[in-house]
Order: structure tokens, then C-alpha cells, then sequence
């Protein structure tokens, strides 16, 4: 057998202990309360069986189902299914990722074209560049007053530096020689900028990119348990506040998949970029 | 007589003000149409004289004159051929044509683009290559790319920077040959720097030879006093062959660093290059003269 | 929901809304009625508990400047656009902020029992994380109005913990309906004078909670800044900190206390009723600049809260309530886990049913001593500093300056603004002297 298929093997039985141990850890244990007062166990919910704490597999997967079979059902301003709320989060991601990326891109190039730029930013950017994006809510929810704009901001916040950083350093690394060809060939600027440094620099602007990408979504699911109004993060507040894990666990593992995919995505792209020297 | 096509007078460079200069006072001079090969030690300055010429590197000191205006930045005037081919490896080998054909002429459309992309493309042999990419060739047919690039914008001047550097006896031969045919079909002026002492009389109308750096200078030009046309084949028949040959090697091996030093007798008072035709008038030296007046072919047939 | 009928259905035979009129229209009369007499009745009480001294008030002043002054007392224009019968909303489509707590019945059910709707109105309610940002939500004008804890307008106003705004309250929305919840391990030590290093929670500074759990361990001689610990925690995370161990204990909003006895993590140690009978608790909270701008959007808002509020109080209607509140687009909690906060008929969580009726209470009567009162709580634990001028606080945030100043001119003495009796755990409070009630106590930051 080759090591693939025993390897593959192998995770599908790690699996499956995984789902055995969970289930028999999470078995309704038998309440004792044979003695108590009906009225009281009626008040108490003991009178049907009803889930307490962590769900067992059969019960996440039950969970899964109904929030899957039915992603877009909209039940009121703060009860919609998750694949509306995926799309809140991914329209938050993709505006404050794509503002970043609209100026850090060109920055980072200016930066990364003259080094007098990036002796005067550099300091900036490297007290700037540390600060937990989540540290900078307050400030934006009290200075943009808007909540939804702020979380954008946060994004765009956290964001902007892998892309500025990386794309200042694949600028400045670009090989002499592409350069003196476009100089020798009369290349104006914009045609050099877009033909020779920016093909030359793509491959590490776009890690950057996918940095930044994942960085966002970590920050959009927590920025929205905070202030959010609609999205992902919001669902598994909302789901926490009725202590409903079986939900949150559900939530967790679609943010996993989401983020996975978006990182698959980014990959694609970097590698559509990438060229062998 | 006019002047020469392309002037070097007195060219300096000095890496910090202060710093001893990597060569100086360096000058010497192209005839349309002329093949000129540079020889001399690594580090001597070779690839920062081109670059000069190219309008990439700025000189510290003297001047250089083409077709009668001085060079200030590059310009689609002179093709270069890098040391490294500095081919873009995102792009395709015609497509890295195209960039320099679109840059010489803007207006073009697609087809005129390509067909002329074509046409360099068939020069250099690489037909059924075009769509490859840099890291899909050979490092001789990556050159071929690089010369292609820079024929193909029909530049006044070729600056070569070791151009066969990287390739195989074999490949270079082949490229060497393709390049002397172009090059007397077009008429085409190159400045070339190599390390070969066989390929520069092979392929050059005139050889410079640089002492070691620092301070670094041209010694002497050595005329060739080949028959223009020449082949790989026969050329070691030649009667003047081994004494050309002889007078290049012994400069590399003994003299470009005696001359450095300062040492060699006659070297020691001139900054000027002695131009030298061995074989012709048995070393006939003519000492003092100024390189841009010797009239350069005259005297070798 | 089959539970839940809309009353305002015309197809669906009910009585009415609030299950006291025969038909619905004329509930609709008396609810119209009810506002009115809800809103003039509750001004001029405050302003003049002696009739006799409102009639001399209005015939020294005049018809038009007493209903001036009033209008200048009471969110502004709502008044006029009472009397002018249903003038033209200025704006329909509103946004309402809300802590997803049974404090907030009267402004949730409004919406799925359509209230909001039948002013004519298009309410699209917001669940909120937390105080700090619902403030934040209605500083920031994202929110039309919103759901606030009592304090919070004054401490906005006072700009104590914020920037400082105009804020106004346009009702009280309920009253009681909180409860001190422990742990538990702890359910013998029910004696405050064993919770010496005990944990507790509450959800925000500026809130009723914090001040009833510091009067109330106060009164059991513990100082609440040095015998216990009192930590801010947004309300849906104390079940789940008081399970993990986290807290001994919280003085949280309702259903988290009945949740913690659901889930059997905690028990009911005593109903925030039980320290004082009738307090109020969470308000309907707007800007004074947004009530200037729409008079007849905020007097149909308010009359739809008023129809709700009339609803909810009536006892048979909890259960209907419950399961209208219930879905995740509002509280997203287990019916029965509201029903008991509702009907009183709950689960203590140490094996008893109890039956309180008014553990929760909803009586939109706006507040005014209960102002001072708060403000004396703050001055007593240190949140505000110095001389608190008590009297020009209040009257900031009643806006009772301008009706102030031309009884003055009258020669009207300054009336007592005390619709109820407050009495704390037995002590009652004079909102005249402020501070000699918060130098009456022995443990005190002053
Ligand atoms: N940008 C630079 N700054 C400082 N020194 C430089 C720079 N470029 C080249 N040099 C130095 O100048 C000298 C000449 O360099 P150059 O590249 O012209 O040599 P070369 O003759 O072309 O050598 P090779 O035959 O190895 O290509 C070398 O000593 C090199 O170290
Ligand atoms: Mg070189
Ligand atoms: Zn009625
Ligand atoms: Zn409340």
C-alpha cells in the first residue's frame, strides 16, 4: 500500500476515535431527580431531554444540516441564515482589504522606489505596525461614528501593513537589470511601473496579500462579536448569548473553511504570479 | 575627415568622491560600422564603461560624444546585451521582444509587432521557441533572446557585455558566427566586452586593452590586422594570427598589471594609448597619437 | 409562530391588543387616550403635586406659556404633535438599538406584535453587544433611539465615562425584573456577610445593578470596593463565567438570572424587587437633537411603546409575550426560560416554585427622583466628585429650567418632582436632601 493511502487511512481512523471519544464524552448523563416536584422539573426543562452544554456529533451534525439546508433564510434584522452572514463578513473583508490593498499597494511602491520615502515612513510603520488591530476600535468607533465603517476600518487597518511591507520590499528588490532594460528601451514610467516592476514584484506583494488576507479574517470575526451588526462574528455572538454551542462549534467550522478557501484562493493567485528565474 | 561616430574622451569614475578611480582618462573612439572588443581583467571596469555608453552610469569625469551629441541617459539608439541575458521570466520569448519592439515603436499594432518579433526571432534560431518561458531555454538560447531584443529595436550602436560568457564552445561558435553574419548585413557599430582573446579577433575590427584596476586605463588599441572576413575555421592559418594572439595574452598575463604598477618603460610618461598592429610593420607602435585620429582600417589591408 | 397572533390582523377575531377593551378599535381610542393622559399626567405631577398649585400656575401664566414650558420640560415637540393629532412622521424608517434583555420587552414586542407598525412606522430593531457600544450606537446617531439603562442619560449627559451629549428619556421601560444570582456551591451561604472576596457581576457601571449590589452589601456591612470584587460583564457572558467558575455570583438582567437556573448553574438569591419594590431599570433613550428634529416620529414612537407597555402590563398577556420575544431575531432564549421571568411563576434553581407576579414590572412613567437618586448613588461610590449640584443635573436632563424660571417670576414655589415613593431595603429617600441620605450611610466613598 502506498504511503498515501495509509496515511489516508490513518487520519480517517484518528477520525474516527475523535468522534467516539466526543460522543461518549458528551452522552446526556441520567438525571437523578426522580424525587422532584413535577411542577419544578417542568420550570426546569427536565421534563424533556434538552441539550446542556457541548453537543454530540450526531447533534452538531443535525445543527450543520439545518443551518446548511437553508443558508439565505432571513427571519428579521438580526436573525439570518449563514450564508447571508458570510456575505456581511466577506463584503466588510473585501472593502477594508481592498481599500488597504488600493493604498498600501501604491505606497509600498513609492516606498520601495525611493529610498528617501521609506527613510521617512519607516518609522511610522514600525510603531504603527504592532499595534493589535482590535486596539484601534475604540478610537475609530468614536472618531468615524459609525460602527459598520469602523469595522471596515479595522480591517483596512490590519491589513495595509503586510501588503505595504512586502510590496516596499519586492519593489526595492526588483533585479537592476529589468530596470536598466526598460531604461535602455525608453520605458516611461507608468509603462515600467506596470510592465516590468509590478510583474517583477507580484509574486511578493501577493504573499503579503495572502497575509493580510488571513490576518483580516481573523480580525473580522472578532470585530463583529464586538460591535458587528449582521456577519459571521455576529452569528456566534448571537449563538453565545443563547449558550447554544452546538451553533458556535458550527460557526467555528465554517470561519475554518471560509478562511482555508480564501487562503486556497490567494494561493492560486500567488502562484499564477510566481515565475522561475 | 568627420568626426567619428562614437567619442570616449577622458572618461572617469570614481565610485565616492575621493576614492582612487576604478579607471581614468580613458578615450578612444568607434568608426561607423566598426566592431570594437574590450579586454581586460575582471574587475577593471569593463561593464562600467558600457554602462556608461548604455546612459545607465553617469562618469565622474570626460565626456562621450555619439553621432555628434553627447550621451546623457539611456536611449533606443544602443541596444544592449546585459552580462546577465536580463531576460523578464514572466513573460514569453516573443513577448520579451515585443516589449522592446513596442517600446521602439508605440504605434505599431499587434500583427506588426509580431511579425517583426518574428522575423528577429527566425535570425537567432529560435524559431518554435516564441512561447517558451526564460526558464524553459538553454543558456545559449536565453542569449540568442537577449541579442534578438537588442537587434530587433534597429539601434545606431550594439553595446555587447560578455555575451557568450555563460555558453558552450560549441553554442558560442554558432552564435558567434550568426552574429558576425548579422552584423555585416546590417552594418551594425558594436561595442563588445569578452574575456576570450580568441573570440575578440575572431569577431572585433579593433581590440582595447585595459589594465587592471584600480585606476585602470586603456593601454593600447590593437588593431586586427586580419582579413575583414574571417572564419573560425581557418583564421589560425593566418600569418599574423599567432602574433596577435601572442600580443593579447602577453598583455593579459604580464603587462596589464606591470602597467598598472606603473612599471613598463614607455607607459610610464603617457596617458594616452599607444595603438598597436602586430604582425604589420612588426609592431609598428605609433606612439602619443590621439586613438579617435589613427585611421583605423586603412593600414590593415 | 402559531402561539402568536398580530392583533392589529384584522382577519384573526381577538378581543384586543391588551385583552381590557371589547373590540380593538376601542382599545385604540383608549390606547390614544392613554398616552396623552400618560404623558400630561405624568409632567404635571412632577411639576405640581398640589392642584391647587397647577391651576395657579396656569391661570398666572397663561394657557399657551404653561404648555410652552411643559413642552420645554417634556421631549420637546412631542406635546404638539400630540395635539396636532398624528402629524406627518418625519421619518419612517427608524433604527432602535437593544440589549437583547427582558428589560427591553416593551420596545422588542412592539415590533412583532406590530405596534411600531401601526404608527406608521418601519422599525428595524438592532441587537447590541453591549452598553458601552449602544451608547456609542446612539452617540454616533446610527441609532434613532434606543434601549439604555437608567443612568446611562444622565451619565451621557454628565458626560461621566463618555463624551458628554443631550440625552433624553422618553420612557422608563420597565421596572424590577432584575435578581441577584450565586453560584451554585454557594447555595448555603445566602447570608451577604459569608460573600466576603466574592466575585460579582454586573453589566455595566452607570446601571441600576451596580448601585442596588453596592446598596445591598453595603447594608450588610461589606464594602463593596474592598469586601468583593465587581466586574463589568455584558450579560450573556455571565451564565457561562459563573459556570466556569469565574464569578461567585452577578446582579444581572433577566432571563440570564432565570438562564443560569435553566442550565443549573446557579440559583435566585433574591429578586431585585425585594430591595426596593417599583425601580426602575432600563429606559427608552433619545437624542434631544434628534427629538427637536422629528416631533412626530418620536410622538409615534412613543405611543407605540405606551400601546406595548399598556399590553405587557396586563399579566395574561406574559405568556403571548414570551413567545413573541423568543425567536433568535430578538432574544434568541428558551421560551419557557422567559415565561417564568415574565409570569413570576418560576424555578428558584434550590428545588422551590415561586409565584411573584410583579417580578417584572413595565410602568412607562418617566422618571425624575429617581434621577437624584442615581446621581446620589454615583456621588456616594465616588463616580462623581465634589459638590454635585443635584437639582441643575436633573433639571439638565428633564429640562426643567425653562418652567423653572417663570414660576420663579410667578412667585410659585419650585415644586417637588415625586411621583412615587422610593424606599430602599425599608429606608425611604428624600429627594430634597440628596446629601444628607448619602451621608447617612456608613460606608461611602464621600
Ligand atoms: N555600484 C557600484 N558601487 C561601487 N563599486 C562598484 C559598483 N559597481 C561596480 N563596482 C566596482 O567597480 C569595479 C569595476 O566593476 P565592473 O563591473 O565594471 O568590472 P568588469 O570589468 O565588468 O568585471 P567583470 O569582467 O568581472 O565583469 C569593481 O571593482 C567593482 O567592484
Ligand atoms: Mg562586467
Ligand atoms: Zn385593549
Ligand atoms: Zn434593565
Amino acid at each position: 500500500m502506498s504511503v498515501r493511502a495509509r496515511s489516508a487511512i490513518l487520519s480517517l481512523l484518528l477520525l474516527a476515535v475523535f468522534l467516539a471519544a466526543w460522543h461518549l464524552a458528551t452522552l446526556p448523563r441520567a438525571e437523578s431527580g426522580a424525587s422532584v416536584d413535577p411542577e419544578y422539573a417542568k420550570l426546569m426543562g427536565l421534563d424533556k431531554p434538552k441539550s446542556d452544554g457541548m453537543p454530540t456529533p450526531a447533534q452538531l451534525a443535525g445543527t450543520a444540516w439545518k443551518q446548511l439546508s437553508d443558508p439565505f433564510y432571513d427571519a428579521g434584522s438580526n436573525d439570518k441564515g449563514i450564508g447571508i452572514q458570510l456575505a456581511y463578513s466577506l463584503g466588510r473583508v473585501g472593502l477594508g482589504f481592498g481599500l488597504a490593498a488600493l493604498v498600501a499597494i501604491p505606497l509600498g511602491f513609492l516606498i520601495g522606489l525611493s529610498p528617501l520615502a521609506y527613510g521617512a515612513l519607516n518609522p511610522f510603520i514600525q510603531v504603527l505596525k504592532p499595534i493589535s488591530p482590535l486596539a484601534w476600535m475604540p478610537l475609530a468607533l468614536y472618531t468615524i461614528k459609525d460602527s459598520t465603517i469602523s469595522s471596515i476600518f479595522v480591517i483596512f487597518i490590519c491589513s495595509i501593513w503586510p501588503m505595504l511591507i512586502n510590496t516596499a520590499h519586492g519593489v526595492a528588490s526588483v533585479r537592476r537589470d529589468w530596470l536598466n532594460v526598460a531604461k535602455t528601451l525608453e520605458a516611461g514610467t507608468v509603462r515600467t511601473a506596470f510592465q516590468v516592476i509590478l510583474p517583477a514584484a507580484a509574486p511578493t506583494i501577493l504573499t503579503g496579500m495572502r497575509i493580510s488576507m488571513g490576518i483580516a479574517w481573523l480580525v473580522i470575526v472578532a470585530a463583529e462579536m464586538l460591535v458587528g451588526n449582521l456577519g459571521v462574528g455576529y452569528f456566534v455572538w448571537n449563538e453565545w448569548n443563547n449558550l447554544s454551542l452546538s451553533n458556535v462549534i458550527f460557526a467555528i467550522g465554517v470561519i475554518g473553511v471560509v478562511g482555508m478557501l480564501l487562503d486556497l484562493a490567494f494561493g492560486a493567485l500567488q502562484r499564477a504570479v510566481t515565475y522561475v528565474e | 575627415m568627420s568626426a567619428a561616430f562614437l567619442q570616449v574622451r577622458g572618461l572617469t569614475r570614481r565610485w565616492s568622491p575621493g576614492a582612487k578611480p576604478v579607471f581614468e582618462n580613458v578615450s578612444f573612439a568607434l568608426e561607423r560600422g566598426e566592431f570594437v572588443c574590450i579586454i581586460g581583467h575582471s574587475g577593471c571596469g569593463k561593464t562600467t564603461i558600457l554602462n556608461i555608453l548604455a546612459g545607465l552610469d553617469e562618469a565622474s569625469g570626460g565626456e562621450v560624444i555619439m553621432d555628434g551629441r553627447e550621451v546623457s541617459g539611456p536611449s533606443l539608439d544602443r541596444g544592449v546585451v546585459f552580462q546577465g541575458h536580463a531576460l523578464m521570466p514572466w513573460l514569453t520569448v516573443r513577448r520579451n521582444i515585443g516589449f522592446a519592439v513596442k517600446s521602439r515603436w508605440p504605434d505599431w499594432n499587434r500583427e506588426k509587432v509580431g511579425a517583426h518579433c518574428q522575423k528577429y526571432i527566425d535570425l537567432v534560431r529560435l524559431t518554435g521557441n516564441e512561447d517558451k518561458k526564460p526558464s524553459a531555454l538553454s543558456g545559449g538560447m536565453k542569449q540568442r533572446v537577449g541579442i534578438a531584443r537588442a537587434f530587433a529595436i534597429q539601434p545606431k550602436m550594439l553595446l555587447l557585455d560578455e555575451p557568450f560568457g555563460a555558453l558552450d564552445a560549441l553554442t558560442r561558435g554558432a552564435i558567434q558566427d550568426e552574429l558576425t553574419s548579422i552584423c555585416a548585413e546590417t552594418h551594425q557599430t558594436v561595442f563588445m566586452i569578452t574575456h576570450d582573446v580568441d573570440e575578440a579577433i575572431l569577431l572585433a575590427d579593433k581590440i582595447l586593452l585595459m589594465t587592471n584596476g584600480p585606476q585602470a586605463r586603456i593601454a593600447e588599441i590593437v588593431v586586427n590586422t586580419l582579413p575583414r572576413v574571417r572564419s573560425r575555421h581557418d583564421i589560425h592559418h593566418h600569418p599574423h594570427y599567432y602574433r596577435l594572439r601572442n600580443h593579447l595574452v602577453d598583455f593579459l598575463v604580464h603587462r596589464s598589471k606591470l602597467l598598472q604598477e606603473g612599471r613598463e618603460d614607455e607607459a610610464a610618461n603617457e596617458r594616452l594609448p599607444r595603438v598597436v598592429m602586430p604582425g604589420l610593420a612588426d609592431h609598428e607602435i605609433v606612439p602619443g597619437e590621439a586613438a579617435e585620429r589613427v585611421p583605423a582600417l586603412k593600414q590593415v589591408k | 409562530m402559531s402561539l402568536f397572533r398580530n392583533p392589529f390582523d384584522g382577519e384573526t377575531n381577538l378581543t384586543c391588543a391588551c385583552g381590557r377593551h371589547s373590540t380593538q378599535a376601542e382599545h385604540d381610542v383608549d390606547a390614544e387616550k392613554l398616552s396623552r393622559q400618560a404623558l400630561e399626567n405624568a409632567v404635571m405631577r412632577s411639576l405640581f403635586p398640589k392642584d391647587a398649585e397647577r391651576r395657579r400656575f396656569i391661570r398666572s401664566v397663561g394657557a399657551g406659556t404653561a404648555s410652552a414650558a411643559i413642552a420645554s420640560l417634556f421631549p420637546f415637540g412631542a406635546l404638539e404633535a400630540m395635539a396636532q393629532d398624528k402629524g406627518k412622521v418625519e421619518k419612517k424608517d427608524l433604527k432602535v438599538g437593544f440589549i437583547p434583555i427582558t428589560c427591553a420587552t416593551p420596545l422588542i414586542m412592539s415590533a412583532p406584535l406590530g405596534f411600531y407598525e401601526k404608527q406608521g412606522l418601519n422599525v428595524s430593531l438592532v441587537k447590541t453587544a453591549g452598553w458601552a457600544l449602544i451608547r456609542d450606537k446612539t452617540m454616533n446617531k446610527e441609532y434613532d433611539a434606543s434601549h439604555l439603562l437608567a443612568p446611562m442619560p444622565l451619565a451621557i449627559s454628565l458626560g461621566v465615562g463618555s463624551g458628554a451629549m443631550p440625552m433624553q428619556v422618553a420612557t422608563i421601560q420597565n421596572s424590577n425584573g432584575q435578581a441577584i444570582t450565586l453560584a451554585m456551591k454557594h447555595k448555603d451561604k445566602r447570608d451577604p456577610k459569608q460573600w466576603k472576596g466574592f466575585k460579582f457581576a454586573v453589566p455595566f457601571e452607570f446601571s441600576m445593578h451596580n448601585f442596588l449590589l453596592r446598596y445591598y452589601v453595603a447594608e450588610h456591612g461589606l464594602d463593596p470596593d474592598k469586601d468583593i470584587q465587581i466586574r463589568v460583564v455584558p450579560p450573556p457572558e455571565m451564565v457561562a463565567n459563573l459556570r466556569a467558575g469565574n464569578l461567585d455570583g452577578y446582579l444581572g438582567p433577566d432571563p440570564f438570572n432565570q438562564r443560569a437556573v435553566y442550565d443549573q448553574v446557579g440559583f435566585i438569591h433574591l429578586l431585585t424587587k425585594d430591595l426596593w419594590d417599583g425601580h426602575p431599570c432600563c429606559s427608552f433613550g433619545v437624542r434631544s437633537e434628534w427629538v427637536k428634529e422629528h416631533p412626530n416620529t418620536f410622538a409615534a414612537l412613543y405611543r407605540a411603546i405606551l400601546n406595548a407597555a399598556a399590553m405587557a402590563a396586563n399579566p395574561a398577556n406574559r405568556s403571548t409575550i414570551a413567545n413573541a420575544i423568543a425567536p433568535a431575531n430578538y432574544l434568541n432564549q428558551p421560551v419557557p426560560v422567559l415565561e417564568q421571568v415574565l409570569t413570576g411563576k418560576y424555578a428558584d434553581g434550590l428545588g422551590n416554585v415561586k409565584n411573584v407576579p410583579n417580578r417584572i414590572e413595565f410602568d412607562p412613567v418617566p422618571w425624575n427622583a429617581l434621577g437624584v437618586w442615581i446621581l446620589s448613588q454615583m456621588k456616594r461610590w465616588g463616580y462623581l466628585k465634589g459638590d454635585v449640584k443635584y437639582r441643575d443635573i436633573v433639571d439638565q436632563v428633564y429640562l426643567m429650567t425653562d418652567a423653572k424660571k417663570r414660576m420663579k417670576e410667578e412667585g410659585i414655589l419650585a415644586p417637588a418632582d415625586m411621583p412615587k415613593k422610593i424606599v430602599v431595603m425599608g429606608k425611604s429617600f428624600d429627594a430634597s436632601k440628596p446629601d444628607a441620605y448619602v451621608n447617612s450611610f456608613a460606608i461611602r466613598r464621600t
